[in-house]
């Protein structure tokens, strides 16, 4: 028999209860070697059971198939009698367990199984505090973070980021809080309960807009209407939109885009490089963006992405397409990278292409076993846990 | 006191602006010793750029380099001079993980290459986070957080529906994915390191990072073989889901109607019996087909209470709201943060005492205490005499040289 590669967490085997905000957390210990577990009630979890809106795979469908790659399923009832304890079993047998606030009332249960281990609880706000008891999801955390007042524009209401954004900014510091945590318990000993809130993510994430208030008595706001420099924006090219930073703190891309314009002779060049254009105050008005607005789209208004991002490569101007999710896979240079990987979708009878692995490692440890499971679908195999605790 | 998690671990951090940065914060945060190599003559952009204390600029005075940085130690060196590099060279013998968030190539220029490294250092974890990794066609294309959102399809989807592209307001990949990914890497490096003896090299491309989180819809995309819609603060399945207009100039309350009951406790609250009696709008698909109108009649109601009173109200009969919250309501207002401990205090020569984020959990009910960052310079003798036995002679020799600064 070949031997098998080591993987940074072969060995560690993690409970997952996790719902909508902290599927990616598990989903990350998979892909490096952990054997994770999701225990899902009879019937399977609900974000199983939304009905496809059109076509055969909804949304929840492709959200289950990404978020949980790679994972064992196992169905248990364990509101009581033998599913408690199999769970029990499950909890005893594993150094950590991914709780979902949802699932809060296992909380007690799970406490009560003795050994030292991770538990990580997520919830929106947290398991204390007068929001503790608040509905919440994607858009009303992005809200109360405060990552929805940053983005829009001036005119308009503030603007949630799209691609369940509170999901994955709460599983990515949950992953890192649960790592850190299961490397004290095995350098100490000593178990720990991570209190994730995704309110608290979100607000963690702010770029400097909380020192901005804090130093300067300054409210950040959508647009950046003022403080935004006219060429930090998305301007539309011959087949769509290119996003440009040239602004006077990224110098050499300014300079390049005025040299050129000159160079090929447009008129905007030497508009741009008029004395007006070191300003910084004024370049950040309104009259300057459309200024830079007009000149720079009838300069790229024939011109492709694919050229503008060739010339921003050559000229070191701080430029590149605005591409579509289905653009990604024609992207030279990660195909070049060979990035995207294919994973069998068993119920389409066909391969997915799935976003390959989020940091390339020079150990070939990385790696997506399987695709989501089914519910149950590991019920078999892990039938000998409870002999397998009880060691 | 720091917490004593990763004592013993120690970084030579090269990382710089944002990103970087925020990827070992919270390893300092954990009781690591995270040194950051940085230079006075060719300063971090993080520490010239704003916010200031006072608005008064000052390597020492930026809010946003205070708060990608605490727990730190800074080390500063002109790392054009080769007597700086061999600093750098003599402290990698002493370090578990070398980090750099620099263009490909730029450590190679430094002779701090990954095989050099590792050439010091057989078993080092060296983590890099160029743009769009460290080689391929592309790889020489200057980025910003926004430029990544761009590339990987997470600005073409930040908008409204129907309307252009918006993209994020901020530079959205540098404050999250790219940090947080590249610091779970580093921590799995660490545990394969103490099981199999052997170190590794990181490249986290920050485009490759951002894609898996848009990951939901490059997968939907996958599967159905159609570009996902543009859909703002809206949701595909149910309604009304929006943020709407309240009371006051640029108050705004975000409300979601998850399933149909919840409708009825919003319009049982609105008074609006009429939208509750109307059958087309008891289901998802008949308030999606008519959503203008049930919108309008929600941003009618809640144009009359402040966006608390709208949030309050809602949450008290199980219907998902929340305020959009920004920096100064977040900081003085949110009961919830404050009843949580989010903010620390934190004392500063410069600084001043100012406020900080916690880290956004809790351990054991407790918050991680976070330590002061440094000012520029301000461990150079700590770090050159205690890890590497220099004396007072040689560390002046450097200074004179102006391969050590300040």
């Amino acid at each position: 028999m070949a031997e098998i590669a080591p993987r940074p967490y072969d060995g560690l085997r993690i409970v997952d209860l996790s719902g909508e905000l902290s599927g990616y957390v598990t989903r990350l210990f998979a892909d490096l070697g952990a054997e994770v577990i999701l225990v899902e009630p009879p019937g399977g979890r609900p974000e199983r059971q939304r009905e496809p809106l059109s076509g055969s795979v909804n949304y929840a469908d492709a959200a289950f198939a990404f978020l949980n790659a790679g994972k064992k399923s196992v169905v248990i009832d364990w509101r009581g009698g033998a599913g408690a304890e199999i769970l029990a079993d499950l909890v005893s047998s594993a150094q950590v367990v991914v709780v979902e606030a949802d699932a809060g009332a296992l909380l007690p249960q799970i406490m009560r199984v003795p050994g030292p281990r991770v538990v990580t609880v997520v919830s929106h706000f947290g398991l204390d505090g007068p929001y503790a008891g608040y509905r919440s999801c994607d858009l009303v955390t992005q809200s109360l973070g405060g990552i929805a007042w940053l983005s829009g524009t001036p005119d308009g209401p503030p603007l949630r980021l799209p691609g369940e954004q509170t999901s994955m900014v709460t599983s990515l510091y949950a992953a890192v809080a649960t790592a850190l945590a299961l490397w004290d318990l095995e350098t100490h000993g000593s178990g720990h309960v991570i209190d994730v809130s995704a309110q608290e993510c979100i607000a963690h994430s702010l770029q400097n807009a909380l020192q901005v208030w804090d130093l300067e008595r300054h409210i950040s706001s959508r647009g950046g209407e003022g403080t935004r420099d006219s060429t930090e924006d998305i301007f539309a090219c011959r087949d769509g939109y290119v996003f440009l930073a040239a602004p006077l703190s990224l110098p050499m891309s300014w300079r390049a885009l005025v040299e050129w314009m000159r160079e090929e002779a447009y008129p905007g060049g030497e508009r741009l490089s008029h004395p007006d254009w070191t300003d910084r105050a004024r370049r950040a008005t309104a009259a300057a963006r459309a200024e830079f607005r007009t000149i720079f789209e009838s300069f790229i208004r024939e011109r492709t992405r694919a050229e503008m991002r060739a010339e921003a490569l050559r000229r070191k101007i701080v430029l590149a397409p605005v591409s579509r999710i289905s653009d990604l896979a024609d992207d030279p240079q990660l195909i070049f990278r060979r990035f995207f990987v294919d994973v069998p979708h068993p119920a389409l009878g066909r391969s997915l292409r799935f976003p390959g692995a989020p940091y390339r490692l020079s150990e070939p440890v990385w790696h997506i076993d399987r695709a989501a499971p089914g519910a149950g679908e590991h019920d078999t195999e892990l039938s000998g846990i409870r002999r397998f605790a009880a060691r | 006191m720091q917490l004593r998690f990763l004592e013993g671990i120690r970084f030579v951090d090269l990382t710089w602006a944002g990103a970087g940065p925020f990827s070992t914060k919270i390893f300092s945060d954990f009781g690591a010793e995270v040194i950051k190599v940085e230079s006075a003559s060719r300063a971090d952009p993080v520490r010239l750029g704003g916010p200031f204390r006072d608005g008064i600029a000052g390597l020492n005075r930026s809010g946003y380099f205070a708060s990608r940085n605490t727990g730190k130690k800074s080390l500063a060196l002109n790392l054009k001079q080769p007597d700086a590099r061999e600093v750098v060279r003599a402290l990698i013998r002493h370090a578990d993980v070398v980090s750099n968030n620099f263009g490909p190539g730029a450590m190679d220029r430094l002779g701090l290459g990954y095989d050099e490294v590792r050439a010091i250092k057989p078993d080092i974890i060296y983590l890099g986070m160029p743009m769009y990794g460290e080689n391929g066609p592309l790889s020489g294309l200057l980025g910003v957080g926004m430029t990544i959102s761009a590339v990987t399809g997470l600005m073409w989807l930040t908008g409204h529906q129907d309307g252009p592209p918006i993209g994020p307001g901020t530079h959205f990949p540098d404050h999250a994915a790219n940090p947080y990914h590249a610091a779970f890497a580093v921590l799995a490096a660490l545990r394969h390191r103490r099981r199999t003896g052997r170190g590794m090299k990181i490249d986290l491309g920050q485009v490759e990072s951002t894609v898996n989180i848009v990951g939901i819809p490059v997968v939907r995309h996958a599967a159905t073989g159609q570009e996902p819609e543009r859909i703002g603060n809206r949701a595909a399945d149910c309604a009304p889901h929006n943020i709407f207009p309240c009371l006051g100039d640029d108050e705004w309350c975000a409300i979601a109607v998850l399933d149909d009951a919840q409708w009825l406790s919003l319009t049982g609250v609105m008074g609006r019996g009429d939208l509750a009696a109307d059958p087309e709008l008891a289901r998802a698909a008949g308030r999606l087909a008519r959503v203008t109108e049930v919108e309008e009649a929600v941003a009618s109601w809640t144009a009359a209470h402040s966006a608390g009173e709208v949030m309050r109200m809602m949450q008290a009969v199980g219907v998902p709201a929340g305020m959009v919250a920004h920096s100064r309501t977040l900081m003085e207002d949110d009961p919830q943060l404050r009843h949580r401990g989010y903010w620390q205090r934190l004392d500063h020569p410069e600084l001043g005492e100012s406020t900080f984020t916690s880290p956004p959990f809790r351990l054991d009910g407790e918050r991680v205490p976070l330590a002061r960052p440094p000012l520029i310079g301000e461990h150079n003798e700590d770090v050159l005499s205690n890890i590497l036995g220099y004396n007072s002679e040689r560390i002046a020799a450097l200074r004179a040289s102006g391969a050590l600064e300040c």
